[in-house]
């Protein structure tokens, strides 16, 4: 089946991002192979969806990987290289599992349930509970005296324990500051990690598995902190009722 | 440090191209926080994104062989590789998209460098401005189609919005982030 130059225009999007499926995709290709306009504007969008890579930011892998990954080579000639003969078996990857990432901080219970009494509760202005199937979407408002004007919004995917957080309009940074965002359980923040755009947006994956945890705090911190050491800019609940 | 990158860039092509596994460590120790970070992002899980990275080194170096530099950066290369890997990992479904894999990264390579003009900081610090000035509700929809792995159908269906307002969200979103980068000379 083929499709028509708008009906392609309309998939141009969703194909640069590889956000069609393969039939769709297969059938977009037919008609980009026949209209040069368009593919052009297929390459230009998929160009800048590869900048999209750049906006993880740089992490620092832990220092074993390098060595596994020199081990994994060196088991696996190259086949441009000089070596030649069939590819030896990948390196398998054995580790022992790993504490989970809020292990370490159980050791700050105290200091944290002490903090959480002075930080308080407001800010919430509502929340959307989504069916059964759906994945779960809340929103919130920023604290009217602190961020006024701010809009969250956190949607958690149930099927894969993922959650995606934005949010609009909050109270300029000034130097050396971060926002950071926090899952609160039982009175204890868990880090969710931060965000430093000056402009006030932030658009952040959430690790944590959302509908466990009571509430959802932002806050500004003087860089990364392991646990709040100001009052939350945002403040909102993630139990239903609340 | 404008070409700067390229030109060791393409000192590392040459080498792996001759089979030279000390071009993997260079690689790797030029590139290897930003691939981490890539596949921790998609994955929130450090031991899936360890092994992301090193199947997309491995990767590299296996087919070092087909790549070819006046096409596109080794980093674009690379890049493409984890975030392939990483969203196949999380879809779950590697061996049936293997095909749809390769397809995606030649077609990658074969883009325009968008790196070629601008020095590494400068250039994440404009796109990550570029990606963080868009409304919302583009941001989100590129946010779960890029690095969660969906569909503009699914996407659509998650967030209960007809699918041809996310296929619009979608291209807007890359439009609006072409248009900000260009305007400051960032983008070919």
């Amino acid at each position: 089946m083929t499709i028509t130059h708008a009906e392609a225009d309309e998939l141009l999007g969703a194909y640069a991002l590889d956000a069609l499926t393969a039939a769709e995709a297969r059938r977009l290709e037919e008609h980009l192979a026949g209209c040069p306009e368009q593919a052009a504007a297929a390459a230009e969008l998929r160009t800048t969806q590869s900048l999209l890579a750049l906006t993880a930011g740089e992490v620092q892998p832990p220092p074993e990987l390098r060595q596994r990954i020199r081990q994994a080579v060196a088991a696996n000639p190259s086949q441009s290289g000089t070596v030649s003969g069939p590819a030896a078996a990948i390196v398998p990857i054995r580790r022992a599992s790993r504490m989970p990432r809020w292990a370490p901080r159980r050791a700050y219970l105290a200091v944290a349930a002490a903090l959480l009494v002075s930080l308080g509760v407001g800010g919430l202005i509502g929340y959307q509970l989504s069916q059964s199937q759906q994945p779960l979407a809340y929103t919130f408002q920023g604290d009217p005296t602190r961020a006024p004007g701010a809009d969250a919004r956190l949607v958690y995917f149930r099927d894969r324990q993922q959650a995606v957080l934005t949010v609009s309009g909050l109270p300029r940074l000034t130097a050396g500051h971060v926002y950071e965002i926090w899952l609160i359980k039982g009175g204890v923040p868990v880090d969710e990690g931060i965000s430093a755009d000056p402009n006030g947006n932030v658009a952040a994956p959430i690790s944590g598995d959302v509908p466990r945890f009571d509430q959802l705090a932002i806050t500004i911190e003087p860089g990364e902190q392991q646990l709040p050491t100001t009052t939350p800019i945002l403040i909102g609940s993630l139990r239903k009722g609340h | 440090m404008s070409g700067e990158p390229n030109d060791q860039d393409g000192e590392m092509a040459a080498q792996l191209k001759r089979g030279d596994a000390t071009a993997i460590e260079s690689l790797y120790d030029r590139y290897g926080r930003l691939a981490y970070g890539l596949a921790l992002r998609i994955l929130n899980d450090r031991n899936a994104a360890e092994d992301v990275v090193q199947d997309a080194f491995l990767g590299v170096w296996r087919n070092a062989g087909s790549f070819d530099g006046s096409r596109g950066s080794l980093r674009n290369w690379l890049l493409s590789v984890v975030h392939n890997r990483a969203i196949d990992r999380l879809r779950g479904t590697a061996k049936t998209r293997q095909e749809a894999q390769l397809e995606t990264i030649e077609r990658t390579a074969g883009m325009p460098d968008p790196w070629e003009t601008v020095a590494l900081d400068l250039e994440r610090k404009q796109i990550l401005e570029a990606f963080q000035q868009l409304p919302e509700a583009q941001r989100l929809a590129l946010e779960l189609a890029y690095f969660r792995g969906y569909t503009h159908t699914e996407i659509a269906r998650h967030l209960n919005l007809p699918l041809g307002t996310v296929k619009g969200r979608l291209r807007m979103g890359l439009e609006k982030m072409r248009s900000y980068l260009q305007a400051r000379g960032v983008t070919p």
